[in-house]
This record gives structure tokens, C-alpha cells and sequence, in this order.
């Protein structure tokens, strides 16, 4: 590494901090990232929840540098990442990598499936033709995809083999760190499992670091070390995994979860069905965004809220938390 | 002829048909319905759950749909013998369906209040104020403000755009609702709230639906039966404590396992997803349609018809071997 000077002291792999991502639209500024403060560690999966519209996929293109940031800092591996160009990106995207949510889209329709999964290596202009070869075979293995499948396209494929695909071509050039956005979210359960056990398998195998985006919490819940909650632009809670669906603080994160509709027809949850849908996120307020949904809302939310850890590792971006939250 | 049921679906085969092949996509589905009650129709991708659907409704698209045999009685009545003039006085009227996908499901080109209105005046004679009224208290049943009734489907979020769509299906006060997915394109607060509205509105007007999803959460909320379909074929049938607490069918426990759990004291850090891929439904295996990917088949499963029993009272299976997982 020739940029030891420019190392920072940092605890993960991954380390945001105050990462803002704004678009510019005829109707004023959109904030889809707005402040993110963020800390992987190496060989864990962060989880990054929330529903449509929250930033969520915004703030994981960031951090591969597909959208350029619009303030505050991307570290990785103690190196500044933020707005990398050139050579520099292209070193960068060997290292980390991204799965988008729709393997249909996301291959070239007339690429057959060893194209696809050869094209990064194809791109690094170091390697033979026979190496190539090899490592795609190799990759192919790695996923579950058939040999026989080698020259199909991808209209030939089901879902969940395409998705295969898809995570083979981001493992080619041996990635230590995923974006995954909603890999799983266009597949059937049965084949949704297969795909989730695929995923943890391989971080086992080559301590790959993961950032999960999803809006399922069974299933962020299922492959996640740690979560961070995501509300217009902002985190408002982030806690490992585990401490987070057993003591949930944040008002948003308590309806969230409330939401999900439980297959125990025993015991059911309480409730709490919010009023109203997302605010919009053009030149918000600077007070809570949640707070013209909250119930608990009252005039202090209206300035800016900080994150607090409430317990060891466990942050809530609420000024009412302690009032609301009798246990704390 | 059975009257007594308020709903009889009997033997019913559909079959897609193109000049290069035949795609079986339901194969011999038979269930009742009692009045006021929802029968869940679960199933993935593909296994012909809204094709039953729109037999109910007399909506396949002819060509390249089909129905091979079978009839569907509703009120008495087996709907394959009516009339396409009986059937408009029936279909939006008395039975309607609610389509997965708000967004396309609404004309983008008509403001919301008269899309709902056109529904009311087709099957009230004509009565433009009336309709335009019962609009508006429609609109108003499902939370969205009066003034709103002049604006266009864009004008709206996808929750309150499939508030439209459930207002439009429930218009006409149906005696039976056919909900394709009703809340598969929205976000868990937001279906929490679309869930809770259709849960009022079927209990106060004694509604009838068929809750056609792949969400098992969902069908543990809302409903009273549920039915397990297979490569077109109910598998599994009873009511909703008898297939969650006993699931019988190799089918239906793979299902299960295949859901991460959101329960606390789980540790286990492995899905069991089921093995293989659903059949091509244009070549269906010989004998049980699953058994392929089930792990319990013997050489019985793979030839003949497997015959449905009941095996605890009110619980249907079409399975020789099946298992008790506790």
C-alpha cells in the first residue's frame, strides 16, 4: 500500500462517518443519506433495515463509490475511499463488491453464464485464458451452479441459480467486502433459504464482510451480527442483532417490528399500526423525521435528535427515549 | 347439485395452451366455502393460485387459458354454464378481485373517485350522483380524505393507491372477494394498516375471501382455512390451527423450515430450504407431483393418482406418506 501515511485508526473494516447523499431535483434537495455513522468489523454482517424510499440502497451504492458522496467520509481498511477515481476505484472494486436485488436485471441478457462470471477477471487484463477458465470453474463450484449450465443465458435459469450467478461474479476476484441489496427479496422461500445458507456459508469460508440491505426483518434477523435501523436519511437505532428484537427503544423500531405479520398463531404480538406514511425526504425539517408519525411526539423532537447508546453498543437517535422506555 | 355451500369449486383443470406446448397449471383443484369465512390459497411462484382465482372471477385469458373440466358453483350456480351477460351482473358485483400490483391495477389517466364510481353506476342502473356518493364514502371507509377524490393515481403512495384498489373492489358490497396478494408490493407498516382495514371491512359486511399470498405471516393474521397448492394441486387443506400446528404434508414442512425464524431462543444458523426446483409444469413428474424433491418418497409416490384423506377431522392431505414434525 503506498498510502500508509493517509491510514486512519479505525475499529471495522467499514467505517462511515457523517455520510450525506443528496440529489438535486426540481423540487428542492432531496436528503436520501443524511449523516451516517457506521462501523463494520471484518468477518461480520451488518444489517441495514428499513422500509421503501429510507435511503437504504442510496447509502450501500455509496460505499462502492457508484454514487459519489455528497459530504463526510468512506473508510475502508483504515484508507479513505470517499470519491475515488480512476485506477484507484477500479483497486478499490476488487476489494469490494455489490449484489443488486434483481438477478434479472442485473446480467447481460445475451452473456452466457461463464461470460458473466469471467468478465471481472476478463477486465483485470493479468490473467490467461486457461486461468480464467479455471477460476470460473472454480467459482461455479463455489456457488452450486451445474457445469452443464456454463453456456446458458440467463432467460434459461430460474431465480435463484440467476442469483447464483450473480454472487460467483462478485466472489471472482476474491472480494473481502459485499453490499448485498435485498439479494433474496425476488425469490421464493424455499429458494431463499438455499441462496441465505449459501451466503453465510462462503463469509464462513473467506471471512467476507457484508452489508445487508433488506426490508425483511426475519431475514435480516436470520444472517445479521449487528442492525442498524434506518428512517428517511438516518440511522435512529443500531444494535447487535441478538440485543435488538429482544429490547427495541426507538419508536420507529418498536412499530417496525410490531408490523411483521407472525406465523405463531398463538401468541400474538401488540400492534402498534402507525398513522400516516413516510414524510417526504425534499429539505426535511431538522427535527426527528419520525416525529409527525410518533405518538409520543412533543416540541423538543423537533430539534435535531443525536444517537445515544443507551446500553453497551446498542445507539437510539430519540430524546424521549428514557421517558418512553420504562426499562431504561 | 350441493346449494348448501356458498362456494363449490369441483375438480377444476386449466391448462395454458400454445402451438408449442401445454402448461398444466391446475390440475384437479376441489374445495368449499362456507359464507363470511377466509380460505388462504399458499403456494410459490407459479403453482396456479391466481389462475384459480381468475377461474372463480371468469377472467383466464382465452386464448391461451383453457378449462379442461371442472365447475365452480357459486350461490348454486356452476358459472362455466352462464352467460357472459350473467356474468358482468355477477363479476364487480358479487364477486371481485383485488390485483397484486396497485400500480398498474388503476388507469393513470382517470382520477381516483370516478375509477371507483364507474363500478358503482355499471351494476346500479346508471345513477351517475349515486355512485359518485357511494365514492366517496368508499373513500372515506378506507382513510383517504373527500377532496381527494379529483386527483390521479400518481398523486398517490403505493399503501393509499392500494386503498383505491380495495375501495373499487369493495364498492359494491361483494359476497365474496378474491385478493390476489393484496399487500406484496408494500412495506410491512404499511400492510399492517392495509391488513387491519380489510380485516374491518370483511367482518362488517360478511365477506367471503379467498387470500391468495406466499407470506405465511399473513395467512396466520387473516384467515380462517388455508390451502397448500403444489404445482397446481391442493396438497394440503384444513383450517388454520390444523395446518400450523399439524402440518402433515412434506410440502408444507418444507415450507416452514424454510422460513427464518423470528422466534428468540433460536440458534440455529441453517435454513432448511427444500431441495430442487419446483417441476416444469409443461412436463409434471409421473404420480405425486413432489415427489421429486420429497425425502420421504417411496416407488408408490412416483406412479398413479396419490388420493386425498382426511387425516385428522377437517384436514385434507394428497400425500401416502405423511409426516408429524414437532
Amino acid at each position: 500500500m503506498t498510502q500508509v501515511a493517509n491510514k486512519v485508526e479505525t475499529r471495522g473494516l467499514v467505517e462511515l462517518k457523517d455520510l450525506k447523499k443528496y440529489f438535486k431535483s426540481p423540487r428542492g434537495t432531496v436528503h436520501a443519506v443524511d449523516g451516517v455513522n457506521m462501523s463494520i468489523a471484518k468477518g461480520t454482517t451488518m444489517g441495514v433495515v428499513g422500509e421503501s424510499g429510507c435511503g437504504k440502497s442510496t447509502l450501500g451504492r455509496c460505499l462502492i463509490n457508484m454514487h459519489p458522496a455528497t459530504a463526510g467520509k468512506i473508510y475502508f481498511d483504515g484508507e479513505d475511499v470517499t470519491g475515488l477515481k480512476g485506477a484507484a476505484l477500479h483497486k478499490y472494486h476488487s476489494r469490494a463488491q455489490f449484489i443488486f436485488q434483481d438477478p434479472y436485471s442485473s446480467l447481460n441478457p445475451r452473456y452466457t453464464v461463464q461470460q458473466s462470471i469471467s468478465e471481472p477477471l476478463v477486465n483485470e487484463r493479468k490473467y490467461s485464458k486457461s486461468e480464467i477458465d479455471d477460476r470460473t470453474v472454480e467459482l461455479m463450484k463455489m456457488v452450486g451452479v451445474d457445469m452443464r449450465f456454463r453456456n446458458s443465458y440467463p432467460h434459461e435459469m430460474d431465480g435463484g441459480r440467476r442469483q447464483r450467478v450473480v454472487i460467483a461474479r462478485a466472489l471472482a476476484l476474491d472480494p473481502e467486502f459485499i453490499v448485498c441489496d435485498e439479494p433474496v427479496s425476488a425469490l421464493d422461500v424455499s429458494i431463499q433459504a438455499q441462496v441465505l445458507n449459501l451466503l453465510m456459508d462462503l463469509q464462513d469460508q473467506k471471512n467476507l464482510t457484508y452489508m445487508f440491505i433488506t426490508h425483511d426483518m426475519s431475514v435480516v434477523r436470520h444472517i445479521s451480527d449487528d442492525i442498524s435501523v434506518m428512517y428517511l436519511g438516518q440511522l435512529v437505532e443500531t444494535s447487535p442483532s441478538k440485543e435488538l428484537f429482544i429490547h427495541h427503544y426507538h419508536p420507529y423500531t418498536k412499530a417496525l417490528l410490531s408490523a411483521i405479520p407472525s406465523t405463531d398463531i398463538h401468541h400474538k404480538m401488540n400492534r402498534i399500526v402507525l398513522k400516516g406514511e413516510l414524510t417526504s425526504p425534499i429539505d426535511p425539517p431538522p427535527g426527528c423525521r419520525f416525529a409527525s408519525r410518533c405518538m409520543y411526539a412533543e416540541e423538543k423532537c423537533l430539534e435535531p435528535q443525536v444517537l445515544e447508546e443507551v446500553t453497551p453498543n446498542h445507539f437510539v437517535a430519540c430524546c424521549r427515549v428514557h421517558e418512553v422506555n420504562e426499562d431504561l | 347439485m350441493s346449494e348448501d355451500k356458498f362456494l363449490k369449486v369441483e375438480d377444476l383443470n386449466v391448462h395454458y395452451i400454445t402451438t408449442e406446448q401445454d402448461v398444466f397449471a391446475v390440475n384437479g383443484v376441489s374445495f368449499e366455502m362456507t359464507r363470511g369465512k377466509t380460505l388462504g390459497l399458499v403456494g410459490e411462484t407459479g403453482a396456479g393460485k391466481t389462475t384459480i382465482a381468475r377461474a372463480i372471477l371468469g377472467i383466464l385469458p382465452n386464448p391461451p387459458a383453457k378449462v379442461m373440466g371442472g365447475k365452480i358453483y357459486f350461490e348454486g350456480k356452476n358459472i362455466f354454464e352462464l352467460s357472459e351477460k350473467e356474468m358482468l351482473d355477477i363479476r364487480g358485483n358479487k364477486i371481485t378481485m383485488i390485483f397484486q400490483d396497485p400500480m398498474t391495477a388503476l388507469n393513470p389517466v382517470i382520477t381516483v373517485g370516478e375509477q371507483i364510481a364507474e363500478v358503482v353506476e355499471l351494476h346500479n342502473g346508471g345513477d351517475k350522483a349515486a355512485a359518485k356518493n357511494r365514492a366517496i364514502e368508499m373513500l372515506e371507509t378506507v382513510g383517504i380524505p373527500a377532496e381527494r377524490y379529483v386527483e390521479y393515481p400518481h398523486q398517490f403512495s403505493g399503501g393509499m393507491k392500494q386503498r383505491v384498489v380495495i375501495a373499487i373492489a369493495l364498492a359494491c358490497e361483494p359476497s365474496l372477494l378474491l385478493a390476489d396478494e393484496p399487500t406484496t408490493a408494500l412495506d410491512v407498516t404499511i400492510q399492517a394498516q392495509v391488513l387491519e382495514l380489510m380485516k374491518e371491512l370483511n367482518e362488517k359486511n360478511d365477506t367471503t375471501t379467498i387470500l391468495i399470498t406466499h407470506d405465511l405471516g399473513v395467512v396466520a393474521e387473516m384467515c380462517d382455512e388455508v390451502a397448500v397448492i403444489y404445482a397446481g394441486q391442493i396438497i394440503e387443506h384444513g383450517s388454520l390451527e390444523e395446518i400450523f400446528d399439524y402440518p402433515m404434508h412434506p410440502y408444507t414442512n418444507g415450507l416452514f423450515g424454510a422460513l427464518p425464524s423470528m422466534k428468540e431462543d433460536e440458534n440455529d444458523t441453517r435454513l432448511h430450504p427444500i431441495a430442487g426446483l419446483p417441476p416444469d409444469p409443461t412436463q409434471l413428474p409421473e404420480g405425486c407431483y413432489f415427489s421429486p424433491r420429497c425425502p420421504y418418497a417411496t416407488e408408490e409416490c412416483r406412479h398413479g393418482d396419490i388420493p386425498v384423506t382426511e387425516i385428522r377431522p377437517g384436514h385434507q392431505i394428497k400425500c401416502i406418506h405423511p409426516q408429524e414434525v414437532k
